[in-house]
Parts: structure tokens; sequence; C-alpha cells
């Protein structure tokens, strides 16, 4: 069998997340290159498992699937796109199976044939019978995900499940924990098995406390709620750059949207033959805290090579290099991106800009943001209204937003180009406002 | 390390749930494990837990990620845990009340407010955690950053009519939010997804004129996030216009124009040379 893709799953889902309510089904499909038979199907799938996840959450229990994604932020700090990793295909009598084992070795440790016994009696009579083989296969595979464990002692080795993390903690402290793993979960990257870890203590902690008040104290604004799906092919790239292998994948650039003006959101479901077969050794994997967006950068033939991950579908990991030709790019590319603001691995130049404080009966949160996202730079000068801040960066396309951003509280004075670029921009956009 | 694993699927998710029994795979415990090395963890646990938990986790790997996973326009992460988490979390949780004692602009400390603690809000872009109560006495909705609390009275107040406490709240809440709309200039609709992504930390539905090849964005905004969207708004500079929020408009001609006189021109000069 092939291997399951999620591919169309990430794609759909990030449109649907990015685009809410945008387009009507026929649009939605045509976007994403799809037919809208595989629209609806799709729809469907993911629907059952969204009600699958919620169904025990009274309050959750009416949402349709479109309101799942307009999120609401004072209503729940479920991540909602949680629901893809779950997406997984399992046979009937396989979940069926596998949750019948684990509910007998939560209470205690048993042996390959008692194991068998219970499954037989406790399975629906609609289902096919499991055999000793198939029971030492599942309880293989629950060893190897490190699910259950191997007890010690003399044959028949008996198993049971490793819950330790619940089972040796009392409730005030799973509540230090949930906490802990919650705020990890939110602030940190990579996230997703920590969200996975919160969904199961959360459960947990439902099963004693009903009130969902008590259990979802956090609020996190300003979150980038997709940067989770991109999350899928984190692990596959970390691993292929461990073990110095080259990957494969089919690569829809964004650089593409350009010349598919009319069809703009997002290419990556066109015909495969828009994309591009790339075979490229990846380095380093880069996430971007100004957009919530992920990258990869690896060297090919053409020297370092830049991905967005979100244009990343159907990879797979190829060949080894040899250790010196990785070491050598990666020290290359660590030595080209030291200056990059987000990935930029253009000529080096340095940026110096006044910064305006606030009148002085406020706090100096001009100041206080410079110092918190300013990276490297540093501020070179100082007066009582004002400071000069400085920094060398490749390229200035991506600090340019950034300075924008603090709009008449900063000045770009060098380089003249992008000052004359800044003032450009300013003059449009006062033209956009000044006779409304 | 595979995300799409068999045993995170959905229907043994929600069996397992059916039968209590509680699961958890070597990745997410590796994902522990690596989080309890941030210096956070000391201060989410006490040291008795936090051994416990090491001790626990002794035979689980570490995610090696740090060496080939870069963070790029991160902020200085000056604060993940705070000390007062663990106390409001329990008050918020046991629904109780407290007397808070806190600083405000200028420095002045008001003293032992009778305060209904609600949600902890921690801001991702200044990191930093807040406070969300209702202040009993003021009938007022409240927002305070947890460096700005002096102290909390050890003991409880029990409140007779939290629920209702609550639900005024959800409506203060409510009555804050405000909508505006946004139009992505067609000219950058190639550039629709990074746009979108700049504004996807908001509640936002997205409307797209077919005819006109328009993209508008509809934002609700929540009680004081005009700022941090005017600063978004700049950021995308002439890529997105506002089409409805009168505040906005003003706010984004009034930025144009000081920027502009800070660089020298003088806009209306000039448009008065042109005609």
């Amino acid at each position: 069998m092939a291997k399951e893709s999620f591919d169309k799953e990430i794609q759909f889902l990030r449109m649907l997340v990015l685009t809410s309510g945008a387009f009507s089904r026929q649009q939605f499909a045509d976007r994403l290159g799809i037919s809208i038979h595989t629209f609806d199907k799709t729809t469907r799938r993911l629907k059952e498992i969204v009600g699958s996840m919620y169904q025990h959450l009274p309050e959750e229990q009416s949402k349709e699937f479109a309101e799942t994604f307009r999120f609401s932020y004072y209503d729940s700090t479920d991540p909602v796109l949680l629901f893809l990793f779950r997406a997984k295909s399992v046979k009937g009598s396989e979940s069926q199976r596998i949750s019948l084992l684990l509910g007998a070795m939560n209470e205690q440790a048993l042996t390959a044939m008692e194991l068998l016994d219970i499954c037989c009696s406790g399975m629906s009579s609609d289902l096919p019978l499991p055999d000793e083989k198939t029971i030492r296969s599942d309880l293989k595979y629950l060893e190897e995900v490190g699910v259950i464990k191997k007890e010690q002692g003399p044959r028949p080795y008996r198993y049971r499940i490793q819950n330790d993390l619940v089972s040796a903690l009392s409730d005030d402290e799973l509540i230090d924990l949930y906490d802990f793993v919650d705020v990890m979960a939110n602030t940190q990257v990579p996230s997703v098995q920590g969200y996975l870890l919160r969904d199961g203590l959360k459960k947990n902690l439902l099963r004693n406390h009903t009130d969902k008040h008590a259990i979802e104290p956090f609020l996190y604004r300003y979150q980038y709620y997709s940067r989770i799906l991109d999350e899928a092919h984190l692990f596959t790239l970390l691993s292929a750059i461990r073990h110095h292998c080259r990957v494969r994948f089919l690569y829809f650039s964004p650089k593409s949207e350009k010349s598919y003006a009319s069809k703009n959101t997002n290419p990556l479901f066109e015909r495969e033959s828009n994309g591009k077969v790339v075979k490229t050794l990846p380095l380093k994997v880069v996430y971007d805290h100004q957009y919530g967006r992920w990258y990869l950068l690896s060297y090919g033939r053409e020297g370092i090579l830049k991905f967005r991950m979100e244009g990343i579908t159907q990879i797979e990991e190829d060949m080894p290099v040899d250790e010196s030709l990785f070491e050598t790019k990666t020290n290359e590319l660590e030595e080209k991106i030291r200056y990059s603001w987000l990935i930029d691995t253009g000529r080096p130049v340095t940026v110096r800009a006044r910064f305006y404080n606030p009148g002085p009966t406020e706090s100096n949160f001009v100041k206080e943001r410079v110092l918190l996202q300013g990276q490297w730079g540093e501020i070179v000068s100082e007066d009582d209204v004002s400071f000069t801040y400085e920094i060398t960066v490749n390229g200035t396309t991506e600090i340019k937003p950034w300075l924008r951003s603090f709009g008449s509280s900063c000045e770009v004075l060098e380089p003249i180009q992008l000052r004359r670029e800044m003032i450009a921009e300013w003059k449009e956009i006062q033209s956009y406002y000044e006779f409304v | 390390m595979n995300l799409f694993e068999k045993i995170f699927n959905y229907q043994i998710i929600s069996r397992l749930e059916d039968s209590g029994t509680f699961m958890v795979s070597s990745q997410e415990r590796a994902w522990l494990k690596t989080m309890l090395e941030h210096p956070a963890a000391a201060q989410a646990f006490t040291s008795e837990t936090l051994d416990k938990l090491q001790s626990i986790l002794k035979t689980d790997q570490v995610m090696d990620t740090s060496h080939f996973l870069i963070e790029k326009a991160r902020s200085i992460e000056k604060q993940v845990y705070h000390p007062l988490l663990r106390i409001f979390r329990r008050h918020i949780m046991n629904k109780c009340g407290v007397h808070l004692s806190y600083e405000i602009k200028g420095g002045r400390t008001i003293n032992d407010q009778l305060a209904l603690p609600y949600k902890l809000e921690y801001s991702i872009v200044k990191r930093e955690w807040y406070l969300l109560w209702y202040h009993l006495k003021r009938k007022a909705f409240m927002s305070t950053r947890l460096k700005n609390i002096v102290s909390i009275s050890p003991e409880t107040i029990q409140l007779s009519d939290v629920d209702r406490i609550f639900n005024r709240i959800s409506q203060i809440l409510d009555s804050r939010k405000n909508n505006v709309i946004l139009e992505v200039v067609p000219e950058y609709n190639r550039e629709l997804s990074r746009i979108l992504y700049a504004l996807s930390s908001f509640e936002k539905e997205v409307e797209y004129d077919e005819e006109n090849d328009i993209y508008r964005v509809k934002i609700c905004l929540l009680g004081g996030e005009s700022e941090y969207l005017l600063s978004k708004l700049r950021f995308l500079g002439k890529r997105v216009r506002v089409i409805e929020g009168k505040y906005l408009k003003r706010r984004l001609l009034e930025a144009s124009m000081k920027a502009l006189e800070r660089y020298g021109v003088n806009p209306s000069k000039e448009e008065l040379s042109h005609k």
C-alpha cells in the first residue's frame, strides 16, 4: 500500500483557516485543483474526525465544521487544527482491538495470551476475531511507540501501559503538569507533540473536574494558529538532516503564484505538472515568528536553496551524502544566514534608524519593542527625544516591514535607498486615506 | 518520529476516552523531557514534582531539534512562566476572590482591591503574562500585568454569585467587539497568502468578490486590539487598505503624515504645487 499522505488535508485546512468563508464549494475546489466530489469527500472525512474528537465536550458538541475553524478567542484554547494529526487511517477492527488491549493493560500487566482472550470476548460480534500473531504484532507496535512496556521477569512476558506520567502524580501535581504543557505548547516550537499530550492530560483532568472553566485558565493572544500544519513535515526533514540524507519532494513555489495570478491564493493543488520535482540536501529548518511560517534551507546544484514548508508535498527521504559534504555545506549556510533577518542570504548592509520616544508622560513602549524584537541590532546613541538603532542585515527587504510597523516613530537614516523607499510607501499609504 | 502515528488515530483516542484510559507515547514524553530543560520548568513545578517528572522520564529520549531548527525574528523571551501563575490558576479553578494590590501607570500602588480572577492571558507579542479579573467594587473588567501585581492576600473569599459575574464578563467582552473591513489592494493579490498569514491571529472572515477579483477581510477586533492591528497594517504597508473603520483610517493617515514630516517631506505643499 502506498504511504498515506496528508498533503491534501493539510492544504485543505490551511486554505480553510486562512481564507475562512471566502469561497463557495466550487471556488474552493477550483483553487485547490480538485473536483467538487473530492472536496466533499475530504470535508466529510475531516468532519467525522472533528465530530468524534469533540463528542465528549458538551459545549463544543453542536459546533458546525466550518465554525470550528472560525475560531473565537475567549471560547476555547484547544488548537483547532490538531485533529489533522488524528487522521491516520485505522481499520474499525484494529481501532477496537488496540483500545481493548490498552484498556486491559491499564488495570494490570498481562501476557499476550491473556490479552488474546480479553480481545476475543470483548470485540463486537460483527468483527473478525484476532489471532495470536495479530496480538503479538500489536504489542510490538505499542511497545515501539512507547505506549506500553514489557515487564521484567520470566516468560511469558507481561505487558502494561506506560502511564506513570499520570499515575505517579497527585491531582495537584497533574494540574501543574497540564499547565506547563499548555504554556510550552503555546509558546514554543515544535508544539504538536505538546498539544497531543495536552489533549490527553485535559481529558484525564475532565474525568475529575467537569467544569471547563477549571480546565482552561490560560489564553494566548496573537497566536499563529496555522503554524502547526507545517510541523507535519518537520520531523521527516529533521530526521533527514540528522542522517545527512537528501530528500525528494514535489514543490509548489509561492513564486509560481505570480505566473498564475488569476488563481492567486494557492496553487498547491493544481495538477501535479505545475509542481516541480526537487531533490535536495536539507541543512536547516527555520521558523519565522514574524508570520508564523516555516522554511527549509538546503543545498542543491544551484547552491543554497530556500523552500517554504507549505509548498512541500510528497516528501520522501533519499540517499545519504558524505558527512564532510554535509558539514561543509552546513558551515557555509550558517555563515550566510548569520545576518539574515529571516532567511535572506543577500549582501549584508548596515541599516540605521532613528526611533522617536513617545511623550514624557508615557512609558517608552517604542524602546521596549525595539529591544524585544530588534534581534542582534543595537542602540548606538540616545538623547531625550530619540535613539538610534543600528543593525547589519542581509538585504533590506525582510527588515523593512518591521521598521515600517513603527509608523512615524521610526525614521530610516541609512541606507539612502531604503530611506527613499520608505518615503515612497508612506506617500502611497497617505494617498489611501487622504480624501476619505 | 512520525506525527501521523496510528496510535494518535481519532477512533482509538475516542474509544480510550470512553474507557477512561490515559495513554502517552514516547514522542510526547520526548517533547516533555525537552521542555523540562527550559528554565520555565523551575517556576512551573515544586522541586519535588520536577524531580519526580525527571525520574519518570529518565529512560526517555530528548528531542534534538535545537541543532537543526532555527527561530528567526523571535522576540526576546523575557517571560514564559511567572511565579504567580500557579497561585492564580488555582484561584481561577476554585472560583474564589482575593484582595489584590497592584501598581498602575506612574508608579502609584492601588491597595487591597477585592478581585475575582477570570483568566491568565499571555501576549505572544509582548512575551508577558496578564491577569484578567473582575473588580468587584467598581464592577469593571480589568487586565493587569503580572509583574505589576504587588501582593495577593493569603486568604481567599468565597463569592456567592460567581457564575453571574462570569456571564457579566462575557457581556462586557462582547460589547467591546468591533468589526473593521480591510481590502487587499488587487495589485498585491499574489501576496494574498502572506497577507493572510500576517492577519491569521485575529478573528476574521474573508470575502472574495469574484467579479472584481478583490479580497476583503472582515476582522472582529476584541477590546484593546486596535493598536496591534495598526502595527500589523503598517507592517503590511500599501498592500492592504482599511475600507471600514474610522479610527484605523484616521490613525493611518496621521501616521503617514507624521512619518513624511520626519523625512522632511511636506505633502500638503507638494499637493498644492501640483495644482
